[in-house]
């Protein structure tokens, strides 16, 4: 085991268990907080790709600006440790076999795809390289790209129609 | 490409105009005449005059059907703008906002019916839903719409992200996105796993059972005037995009999926048309009503042949035009329940005379659209030769929906009641008189759609 | 070097910090009382719970800044390759931000960059 495979696994078992902890919190802004602390991990397997842009755009939008959207919505719902609902068992039990369904096809999916055995590109991998992806980015993909500014405009008109005091 | 991008173009407008106009009938008459714009210039394309000649790298595929459906739904959003644009007026304060998400709609409309890549159809699904979570919450004073803003945002939202999920496996399955067909190992989990995310993110948003949870709520709590809108344009345009996807993406996969989608169909059939019977709102009823309707258009995408497209695009336009006149009606009335509707034939004979030919259209009964439709469905399915209980079925339940249809009639004709005052203006008598031809016509001359489809 | 430097790094960062803390709580001889607990000269000490509701208007900003914000990471990858791409990049570039400039005009004009 090479120091990047401690890495890799060191950040995925971070991983798991801050996003584990999202989920068991009791506390709102502390599964936010977590959260948060999720993405920095997933950036970190990013950088460990050598997706750079990935990881950019993980940290500003994600760890940064949605995040900031998630606490403000926890804040104007004014949610308290105590006022969480108590859910029906048989709902919880639907919820668990229904999850666990989604789990089940997935790992039936992913497990006999043809893994490559390697964990990281630190330095070799060129595939999320922001030169590499502005090039496709603004040759191949040009149209989706254009297109991408309308769905931006029609949240933009969405957000002061709603938002707005009127 | 010329519907695609003045759709966008007249969607800024109608942000811009929003304060650069101050005069509600100003904003109205641009909006109407950017529809008749963007559907002249649709006609246009059909005829094979393009403005703007782009090349979206084999992403956008504007081929004669998804022209032809453009057509469909351009007309039938200008219908709905001749009849319904006054009652935007009633549900808030941004008026020209409302015609700019429309618009916006309408564009991804166009890319999700001529979408030759996923990317494509995520953006066009996405441009469609988000419009909606706002339209649907668009009467901010109103719980009830809240409620149905909300509930629609999260399922979307998850839904979303089963097609997100879904286009990522089949993209690891085959390394592209464009909807070419699985030609690489077929029986690959990852691409069985994919194919089931995308059929049941698309059933969700055509409301087919078991999805159709949201739908009663969201149509029901909606403003009525964008109730009809996302009820009819929204819903066949995703019913396009559900057949493009399984048609040029899973078409080599048939035998895999059509049971289950023959499944999906019996059960939203079942469901839509027994639940509709138990209304007592017209509305709601009308909610329900459109889930069983979706139940017939998911025989065109269990059948996927010649006679499936082609009644799908007939289906589009019976429905659409049939629904939007009776939601129009149903706008002019204060009570919404059945009793609302008491002696309304004595009231307003031409009004009642026309929403009898919209029930009829929809319930299927000959000499209207809705019957051909529902005939060339049936047709589709019988003409695979397999599952023939689902023709039966689906027989079956055409007839059960006639009560509830029909209950709207009774009530019109045959109740005493006080009768509610209406206004209608001449001109909106005129259009729905003009519409309810159409629909009778088309259920003579089917082919003046179908026409075009190969001339 | 490479990320074996990294890790070389992180492990100096925690234990430089970990030592630290370690030492202060053997060195120093902690004690507590009410006073330690105050806030000293950052205000007044709160009443009540601290939770409250925020105002909605806080969260229109937090959206609009939002949607810049994913629009403006598309910047980047443009400034990277402009060179190479050449003045088709700067025609797709300009299409993209004028479009977006009129939802910019739109919420200005509409008062939803005001406070309240």
């Amino acid at each position: 085991m090479n120091i990047t495979q401690i890495l890799f696994w060191f950040l995925s078992a971070l991983t798991v268990f801050s996003a584990l902890m999202v989920v068991v919190s009791k506390n709102p802004v502390y599964s936010v907080l977590w959260l948060i602390f999720t993405f920095f991990c997933i950036s970190g397997h990013y950088i460990m790709l050598n997706a750079q842009f990935l990881f950019i755009v993980n940290i500003i939008v994600y760890a940064g600006a949605i995040m900031v959207l998630f606490l403000f919505v926890i804040m104007l719902m004014n949610l308290n440790q105590s006022s969480e609902p108590k859910k029906h068992r048989w709902l919880r039990m639907a919820g668990v076999v229904a999850g666990g369904c989604l789990l089940l096809v997935l790992v039936a999916a992913l497990k006999n795809i043809d893994i490559k055995k390697q964990v990281a590109e630190t330095n070799t991998g060129d595939i999320g390289l922001i030169g590499n992806l502005g090039k496709v980015l603004f040759n191949q993909y040009v149209v989706p790209f254009e297109i991408s500014s309308i769905l931006f405009l029609s949240a933009m008109v969405g957000t002061v129609v709603i938002g707005k005091k009127e | 490409m010329n519907a695609l991008l003045l759709t966008a173009v007249f969607g800024v407008i109608m942000m811009l105009s929003s304060f650069l106009l101050t005069s509600k009938t100003a904003i109205r008459g641009l909006a109407v005449s950017g529809m008749v714009i963007v559907l002249a210039a649709n006609v246009l394309e059909m005829m094979g005059i393009v403005f703007f000649k782009i090349d979206t790298k084999d992403m956008i595929a504007f081929d004669r059907f998804s022209l032809l459906f453009n057509s469909i739904v351009f007309i039938s959003t200008l219908v709905y703008f001749l009849l319904s644009a006054r009652d935007m007026e009633k549900v808030g304060i941004n008026y020209g906002e409302y015609f700019a998400l429309i618009f916006f709609v309408l564009c991804g409309v166009t890319l999700s019916s001529s979408f030759h890549s996923l990317l494509i159809l995520f953006l066009g699904i996405e441009i469609i839903s988000i419009p909606l979570y706002i339209l649907t919450g668009s009467d901010k004073r109103n719980l009830k719409s809240n409620e149905a803003s909300l509930k629609y945002f999260l399922l979307g939202a998850f839904s979303t992200g089963l097609m997100l999920m879904g286009i990522a496996l089949i993209y690891g399955a085959t390394g592209t996105f464009s909807t070419n067909g699985i030609t690489t190992s077929p029986t690959s989990a990852l691409v069985i796993a994919g194919m089931l995310l995308l059929m049941f993110s698309m059933a969700f948003k055509v409301s087919a059972a078991p999805f159709h949870f949201w739908t009663p709520d969201v149509y029901d709590g909606a403003p009525t005037v964008f109730t009809s809108f996302m009820a009819t344009i929204v819903k066949v345009a995703a019913f396009i995009a559900f057949m493009r996807l399984f048609n040029d993406e899973f078409g080599s996969l048939q035998s895999r999926w059509q049971l289950l989608i023959a499944l999906i169909t019996a059960i939203t059939l079942f469901i839509g048309n027994i639940t509709a019977v138990f209304q007592q709102s017209v509305k709601r009823m009308l909610a329900y009503s459109s889930i069983s309707q979706a139940g017939f258009m998911m025989m065109a995408i269990f059948a996927m042949n010649a006679d499936a497209r082609e009644g799908l695009l007939l289906y589009s336009a019976a429905y659409c035009l049939a629904t939007i006149g009776i939601f129009a009606v149903l706008m002019k009335l204060k009570d919404y329940s059945f009793d609302g509707f008491n002696a309304f034939a004595k009231q307003q004979p031409l009004l009642a005379a026309t929403t009898t030919i919209f029930l009829l259209s929809l319930a299927g009964i000959p000499l209207t659209a809705g019957f051909l439709s529902k005939f060339w469905m049936i047709k589709a399915v019988a003409g695979t030769g397999k599952y023939l209980w689902l023709v039966i079925f689906a027989v079956l339940m055409a007839v059960v929906s006639v009560y509830y249809y029909f209950r709207v009639i009774q009530a019109m004709y045959f109740k005493e009641g006080d009768g509610q005052t209406i206004e209608a203006s001449l001109p909106f008598k005129w259009t729905l008189v003009l519409l309810a031809g159409i629909i009778v016509l088309l259920g003579v001359f089917p082919n003046w759609i179908i026409y075009w489809l190969y001339f | 070097m490479g990320a074996s430097s990294l890790i070389v790094l992180m492990i100096a960062a925690v234990a430089f910090s970990g030592i630290a803390i370690l030492i202060s709580k053997f060195v120093l001889k902690a004690t507590t009382n009410k006073q330690k607990g105050e806030p000293y000269e950052c205000g007044i000490p709160t009443k009540g719970p601290s939770w409250v509701q925020f105002n909605v208007g806080y969260y229109l900003f937090a959206l609009i800044f939002l949607i810049f914000d994913v629009e403006l990471i598309f910047l980047f990858p443009w400034a990277v390759v402009v060179k190479q791409v050449g003045w088709l990049a700067l025609v797709e570039i300009v299409v993209f931000f004028f479009i977006l400039f009129m939802g910019f005009l739109y919420a200005h004009k509409k008062g939803a960059l005001k406070w309240m």
